[in-house]
């Protein structure tokens, strides 16, 4: 079974334009770029707590051999991914919170 | 397999026409073996183009590596070529099994062939649709008109921009004499109350291109048509870039991949590719396009229209040396651009409207 792995990434900030061009920018750099286990992007905005945003990155198997969690930690290896989240930090009003998942679960598979 | 005398097929091109099958076969096969699908179209690509005849169910294995070393000798183009039919092997996979995609990315890279189909295809298997869509269009379809145009481009499934001299231009071909190509262009659109170019909601000016194709390969406008026209127009592009064109009309139509790309919504209530006879129409839609790629050599998103908008369809079509479809996608149900069995339902409505008001 080919098992995705999603990192939940809780951030705060005032104004959510600028992270959410970033994460365009990032998604469009990645569509065109050599494949990795990234499958994409969705922020969600907290409808109790204003300012306060969830991203969830979603990982998959790209290579039968490579769980999605391994796609993940390569990718967060690589010099790009680091330069993303300190401009992705230069958006927010505190440091975000890392959160990681395997799934085991999806209603579509 | 067995060659095709009509087509004086010599023994030595048989030889080679099944070594790529047997690549192509064990590139593409999911774990339970070949689908019917895919053997269809691969079988019906393989002899409507190298006129052999091949049971694809029935090749030997052969690995990347071995693969690639007898092939070694090609153009890169042409390894790119067999690389595509790779993709559109997979293609006929819904879901794509991740260990499919991942073999034919062994066989392209063996193959010295860095292809962005390939990875749009490992998206689909991984589930990453939106990153694959986002990928077809910007390696796809956006570099291939920027690089016609020179310029930064729109968007090819964006409706068109008010424009009234363009309008004006497509106008006057409803003035030009009956059997020329602009005059057919014309008919196809009123009849079926398509919005001409320039007009408010008109069809897209890169995108309307392919209606004078409809017009001169005899394609129907429903969607089995479509995948004809776009068959032919993705193979007789001598960039091998041109592929985008069918492989998204597949993802829209076929595989429901994609969830719209602007002008064309996807339908997938029906398997058009996998529908009685379509793998012949759409392997003769191939074929076609590679003779013109082979003796006329441009890509017919590039081609002046305006310029031969006078001259007699046939005329046209000799100078693009489009050749005749085969008497079998006409037996398998390839129907002209003014058929009624080639329109849509909601295009016969409008075309049954019109001849009401018109008598």
């Amino acid at each position: 079974m080919n098992r995705n792995f999603s990192q939940i990434i809780t951030v705060t900030c005032a104004n959510p334009a600028p992270m959410l061009e970033l994460v365009a920018e990032w998604d469009l750099n990645q569509a065109t770029s050599d494949l990795m286990g990234y499958m994409g992007t969705r922020v969600l905005a907290d409808r109790e707590k204003f300012g306060r945003y969830l991203v969830i990155v979603d990982f998959g198997v790209v290579d039968p051999n490579v769980p999605a969690a391994d796609e993940a930690a390569r990718n967060n290896a690589r010099p790009e991914t680091r330069a993303f989240a300190l401009r992705m930090r230069e958006t927010l009003d505190a440091d975000p919170e890392y959160h990681h998942y395997d799934e085991i679960y999806r209603t579509d598979r | 397999m067995n060659a095709n005398p009509t087509l004086g097929v010599a023994d030595d091109d048989v030889d080679e026409t099944t070594f790529v099958a047997r690549g192509v076969a064990t590139a593409v096969a999911p774990d339970t073996g070949l689908t019917d699908a895919q053997t269809d179209l691969l079988e019906a690509i393989t002899h409507a183009v190298a006129g052999v005849s091949i049971d694809f169910r029935a090749l030997e294995p052969v690995g990347p590596q071995e693969f690639a070393e007898v092939l070694r000798s090609r153009r890169l183009d042409d390894r790119q070529r067999i690389v595509h039919q790779m993709v559109l092997g997979e293609l006929m996979l819904r879901p794509i099994p991740v260990v499919v995609a991942h073999r034919v990315a062994m066989y392209a890279e063996a193959l010295g062939v860095n292809d962005d189909f390939v990875r749009v295809a490992r998206r689909y298997a991984q589930g990453a649709f939106g990153l694959a869509w986002l990928d077809l269009q910007h390696k796809g379809f956006l570099d291939h008109v920027r690089e016609a145009s020179g310029q930064r481009p729109s968007h090819p499934f964006d409706p068109a921009q008010v424009d009234p001299d363009l309008a004006a231009r497509w106008t006057a071909f409803a003035d030009l004499p009956v059997g020329t190509l602009g005059r057919g262009v014309w008919e196809l659109y009123i009849g079926r109350g398509f919005g001409i170019p320039g007009t408010e909601g008109g069809a897209p000016v890169y995108l309307a291109q392919h209606d004078f194709v409809h017009v001169l390969a005899d394609y129907g406008t429903n969607l089995k048509g479509e995948l004809e026209v776009f068959g032919l127009i993705s193979r007789a592009d001598p960039d091998p870039k041109g592929f985008a064109w069918l492989a998204t009309l597949i993802g829209l139509f076929e595989t429901g991949y994609i969830s719209s790309a602007g002008f064309f919504d996807r339908d997938v209530r029906e398997r058009h590719v996998r529908a009685p006879g379509m793998q012949l129409r759409l392997a003769d839609a191939i074929r076609r396009g590679k003779v013109v790629c082979d003796c006329y050599g441009a890509d017919l998103f590039e081609v002046d229209y305006h310029a031969l908008a006078d001259r007699p369809v046939e005329e046209v079509r000799t100078l693009l040396r489009m050749p005749p479809k085969s008497s079998g996608a006409i037996e398998e149900g390839s129907v002209g651009a003014f058929d009624l069995e080639g329109m849509s339902e909601a295009q016969r409505r409008i075309a049954a409207q019109r001849h009401g008001d018109a008598t």
